[in-house]
């Protein structure tokens, strides 16, 4: 961005993409966020930390959120909310009950002038100036995939299952207490690895697992990976030592390391694994636009940041499409992967702030006004909004 | 929540005509160096390093027990000066807590085992919780709350927090009192 | 007693409903209610840096993006860099003068400039090298790409061009067969399908280079590293968004973010409840209404240890921080709807309710489990008077006081008598709280146009206030 714009530009409106952990925010206009910090809130009864999405119910929710927006304006926007648009970036699959939510907060309390919400798989490629591809989202709760094609994500594709983050880090969890009860039953000296030796896996705080996860595990190949399933151990990998405070210390054992992420690799009878993910998607698509999908793969979301995940990710479908299960139906013979200009776990923020900074703001966002006569959001899903808009459509 | 009296040995403490409290059981280096200002509570075992530098405090500061006061030093290539440290009003350092910082605003509030490098500056109406450690030459400004290690901003204080302070230290000074006699001292 | 360090025994309730203890609250001399950080708009007033002091406009705030031109933070533990000054000769050996060096160092974690490779500095404020977004160009095209798209998208929209013959078959074909990918189109953001006759307008797009698909993707290197000093953390990485660096060896420092001072307005008649100065140094405010210094305070004193079903003796001190003369009286909690239904009728006459939604109410987790014996008759609160403060001699005033209410007083401060018994079935743990509301006179000197006399007025606050758990027993 050139340095006028920053002077001529009146009043940028403020880009928030809401996250399970992490919240990224910024202005319209710039490609970076400002902030990335974790969606959680200090409560002011209870003094404890606790997530936004873990809310109990809607007026729950809204007293976090309010919380929340507050740290964001005034800790890291240092803006005042009053009159200026909003950006909200949110899956097309995100609870109404949330949605709902968010725009109450923010035209009651923080009374901004205008609030836009933007699907993030679409948006996602504003960003890489595509208008076809196969977006998949891998969160931290879940992934999610939806094929876009020429600019209009195909719905009836869309496919979700709850494997990102949250169960790799379930799975660290596990895999880490198990290593260690075999060395503890095979009488090995756990005392070497584990310090103190009655340190209690099972009360480590998320926030530490997840800094392990970051900082030892990684995706192994194909080929490794197979071979863990089929039972085979492979030559470990390197163990680490991570130091817990001043005085513990935990050795992630090699397997540990390589194994976790297995969680999202995993083929069982379901058939949900992540590169199964893609190929229903894709299967379920019109046969013309497959190909394109499957050369135009997105991939986008913090958890497909782990060394070595996208590399896995193409040659899994590789194979899988050879399978006997796929290969009837799709004829599909490579795969093709976007390298997004910016981290995995903002692409989808840049692209709103590219849109948030275009002359579609003014025309599709919900006014304050307008909120305050229709006292809803409208959404795709909700009739009483989209019939009206057909009505009108039809009449012009 | 009224504060409750907090009786002190007669014996062991010195009222100066200004109302400065002191222990005798106290470390003060250099007490030429060190000027407090008047209704002052210094309590057993805390130190002033008078011998340093110049330490100087206003009215109405309490230096709780064991704690340090001391004034922080600059390394130079041809050896280390000293500088003096003075602290405004209404100032409370809690027990255990070590003192480097080259300025205490007024109405700041320092917690237990707290550990101020050298050369901070805490603007007026600030507060360090307990247990934080202040890395040297740290700005504290005004109306935050830093906690931690490194400390850092956790929260903002409220607009009125410097009445607050000044009833605190005041209600503080008022409630140090001796020791009532008991029944067999009286006989 | 410092409302800084202990637990919120007594709490006022607000106009909006959320309970606060008095150091957080506000009082709107216009409204003459109770307001809060909950239901006051908050604005940034002034942008500074904490750690130069300096204060910025918000307008050259905004142009540097919130951050501080000479300061940095440390990118390993977030605390601020320290300039620190070598002197060393020039490396090339022409000059035989040494000269003065500078590189950025952190006296918390001892990281320092060097480690990741920046060069020293000839000047103490340095010109440190920034980072840059990288594909900057590319992203900048895209920018234009959409915001033309964008604007011709508006200009179709404004000149209502759409009912020619083409478009209108199209759009009765698509009433047909309902959601067609017209519609689709137009709700996803995209133009409508550049149909026959529309390319000549396609030529003032400009052209952007669309990413291209790899078929390989960066594999995992051969060797992973096992050295955990050498992985970021999260925080590190997120500390940054542009760069999120994912070794140390490419961590680079930031300019240190700006801190705000606020002001606060009261939403209903929009005047200010606090108005700081904008100097980062000064602590003096330009408006300030902080409850604190306009209604009584209430604080416990002593309390006799409690026992289920028994009464117990509790007394509070109330103090009168204002300089007029006010009296006290104690009554029953006064439903906060009852009350605003009183108020409704006043506002109705004088000015609407702005917003067509009612603000949500906070939600109050707070349980009466304790009854409360309130003194009946009225208590008079002298106005403070600061010299009293430095005066040691006895009180001159004489009150007739009911000495089974009033036990103690001096000054502006009075100590006040009640009995509390704890409801039975309360749990051992559990907190006992009771409620009670305190009528006050509050004298407005604020001048108006109307009125230039001050005025008097009649408050009303609901007070919680909640006691040791009864099982300690003990008085603290």
């Amino acid at each position: 961005m050139s340095i006028y714009d920053g002077l001529t530009a009146g009043k940028p409106a403020v880009v928030v993409d809401f996250g399970a952990r992490y919240t990224k925010f910024g202005f319209a206009g710039e490609f970076s966020p400002r902030c990335i910090i974790p969606t959680q809130v200090i409560c002011p009864s209870s003094r404890k930390l606790r997530w936004v999405f873990d809310y109990e119910d809607e007026a729950d929710l809204y007293a976090l959120l309010v919380t929340f927006i507050h740290k964001l304006y005034f800790r890291h926007a240092l803006v005042s909310p009053k009159d200026r648009d909003v950006v909200v970036i949110e899956s097309i699959l995100s609870p109404t009950k949330f949605r709902d939510t968010v725009a109450k907060v923010l035209f009651l309390h923080y009374e901004v002038s205008s609030l836009l919400y933007l699907p993030s798989h679409l948006i996602v490629l504003a960003g890489l100036g595509l208008s076809t591809a196969l977006v998949v989202d891998v969160g931290y709760s879940e992934s999610q995939v939806i094929p876009v094609y020429e600019g209009v994500p195909i719905l009836n594709a869309w496919q979700a299952q709850p494997i990102g983050s949250k169960a790799v880090e379930e799975r660290l969890r596990k895999n880490l207490k198990e290593a260690y009860e075999e060395i503890k039953n095979a009488g090995g000296d756990a005392s070497r690895v584990l310090k103190p030796i009655d340190l209690d896996l099972e009360t480590l705080p998320d926030h530490v697992i997840e800094d392990i996860k970051v900082r030892t595990c990684f995706v192994t190949t194909y080929e490794r990976g197979k071979a863990m399933a089929d039972g085979i151990r492979p030559p470990q990998p390197p163990f680490a030592d991570y130091r817990l405070g001043g005085y513990s210390v935990l050795r992630i054992p090699g397997e540990v390391r390589e194994a976790t992420y297995e969680v999202v690799f995993e083929r069982d009878n379901e058939q949900s694994s992540l590169a199964n993910l893609i190929l229903e998607s894709i299967l379920k698509c019109g046969i013309d636009t497959r190909r394109a999908l499957a050369e135009n793969l997105v991939i986008v979301g913090g958890t497909s940041m782990a060394p070595g995940f996208k590399s896995r990710l193409i040659s899994e479908l590789r194979r899988l499409v050879k399978d006997n299960f796929y290969k009837p139906k799709l004829y599909i013979s490579n795969f093709k992967m976007h390298v997004p200009l910016v981290k995995e776990n903002v692409a989808s923020w840049l692209g709103g702030s590219i849109f948030g900074a275009t002359d579609m703001l003014p025309l599709r966002a919900l006014t304050k006004e307008k909120y305050f006569t229709l006292k809803t959001v409208p959404d795709w899903c909700n009739l009483a909004t989209n019939e009206l808009y057909l009505s009108k459509l039809t009449l012009s | 929540m009224e504060l409750v009296d907090k009786y002190y040995d007669k014996a062991e403490y010195v009222e100066t005509t200004s109302g400065n409290k002191v222990s005798r059981q106290t470390v003060l280096c250099g007490s030429q160096n060190i000027v407090l200002n008047g209704k002052c509570i210094v309590q057993s075992d805390a130190i002033i390093r008078g011998d340093l530098a110049n330490v100087r405090t206003g009215r109405y500061c309490i230096i709780s027990k064991d704690a340090v006061i001391r004034p922080p030093f600059k390394k130079f290539s041809k050896g280390v000066a000293f500088f003096p440290l003075h602290m405004g009003d209404h100032v409370y350092v809690g027990e255990g807590s070590i003192v480097n910082a080259a300025s205490v605003g007024s109405y700041v509030y320092i917690g237990k085992n707290v550990v101020i490098g050298r050369r901070c500056i805490l603007k007026d109406c600030c507060m360090i919780e307990d247990d934080a450690i202040v890395p040297p030459e740290t700005v504290i400004p005004s109306f935050t709350l830093y906690s931690g290690s490194p400390a850092v901003r956790r929260d903002n204080l409220p607009d009125c927090t410097q009445d607050i302070m000044i009833d605190f230290t005041r209600n503080y000074y008022q409630h140090f009192i001796p020791k009532p006699k008991t029944k067999d001292e009286l006989v | 007693m410092s409302y800084l360090i202990q637990k919120e025994y007594v709490k006022y309730e607000c106009t909006c409903g959320s309970l606060k203890p008095i150091s957080k609250l506000y009082f709107c001399r216009h409204c003459l209610e109770l307001r809060c950080g909950y239901c006051v708009c908050h604005e940034v007033d002034s942008h500074y840096c904490s750690n130069c002091m300096e204060h910025l406009p918000s307008a050259e705030a905004k142009f540097r993006k919130n951050r501080c031109n000479t300061c940095f933070d440390c990118p390993n533990c977030f605390h601020t860099l320290s300039v620190r000054a070598t002197t060393r000769s020039a490396e090339d050996g022409n000059t035989k003068t040494p000269t003065k060096h500078y590189y950025l160092a952190c006296f918390f974690c001892r990281w320092t400039s060097r480690d990741v490779g920046i060069p020293d500095q000839t000047t103490g404020t340095g010109n440190w090298p920034v980072k840059e977004l990288p594909f900057q160009e590319t992203l900048n095209s895209y920018l234009e790409y959409y915001k033309v798209l964008a604007m011709r998208e508006r200009n179709l929209k404004e000149k209502k061009t759409y009912s020619s013959p083409l478009i209108r078959g199209y759009s009765s074909f698509s009433e047909k067969f309902g959601l067609t990918s017209m519609i689709a189109r137009k709700r996803a953001g995209l133009p409508p399908l550049s149909l026959g006759g529309k390319e000549n307008t396609q030529s003032s797009l400009p052209k952007i280079v669309p990413s291209v698909a790899v078929d390989d993707v960066e594999p995992l290197p051969d060797t992973y590293f096992t050295d955990l000093t050498k992985i970021t953390t999260l925080s590190q990485r997120h500390s940054y968004p542009m760069l999120q660096a994912e070794t140390i060896t490419s961590l680079h420092p930031q300019h240190r973010h700006f801190y705000i001072k606020c002001s606060l307005r009261c939403r209903r008649c929009e005047h200010n409840v606090s108005k700081p100065e904008y100097n980062p140094g000064s602590i003096k405010f330009k408006i300030q209404l902080a409850a604190y210094y306009h209604m009584p305070e209430v604080r416990i004193m002593t309390f006799e240890p409690l026992k289920i079903g028994k009464p117990s003796e509790i007394i509070l001190k109330i103090t009168n921080p204002t300089q007029h003369l006010t009296s006290l009286q104690f009554g029953s909690l006064i439903n906060s709807e009852e009350r605003k239904n009183l108020k409704t009728e006043e506002i109705s006459e004088t000015k609407k309710e702005k917003l067509p939604l009612e603000l949500p109410r906070p939600i109050r987790n707070l349980q009466i489990n304790t009854d409360v014996e309130l003194p009946q008759c009225s208590v008079i609160l002298p106005p403070r008077d600061d010299a009293a403060e430095y005066d040691d001699s006895a009180d001159t005033h004489n009150f007739q006081d009911d000495t089974k209410v009033v036990v103690w007083r001096k000054g502006n401060k009075v100590a006040v008598k009640m009995k509390i018994t704890p409801q039975n079935g309360m749990e051992g743990g559990e907190e006992s709280i009771f409620g009670f509301s305190m009528e006050y006179g509050y004298v407005n000197t604020m001048p108006t146009l109307e009125q230039k006399q001050p005025l008097r007025a009649e408050i009303q606050v609901n007070l919680f206030i909640s006691r040791a758990t009864y099982h300690l027993r003990r008085i603290n």
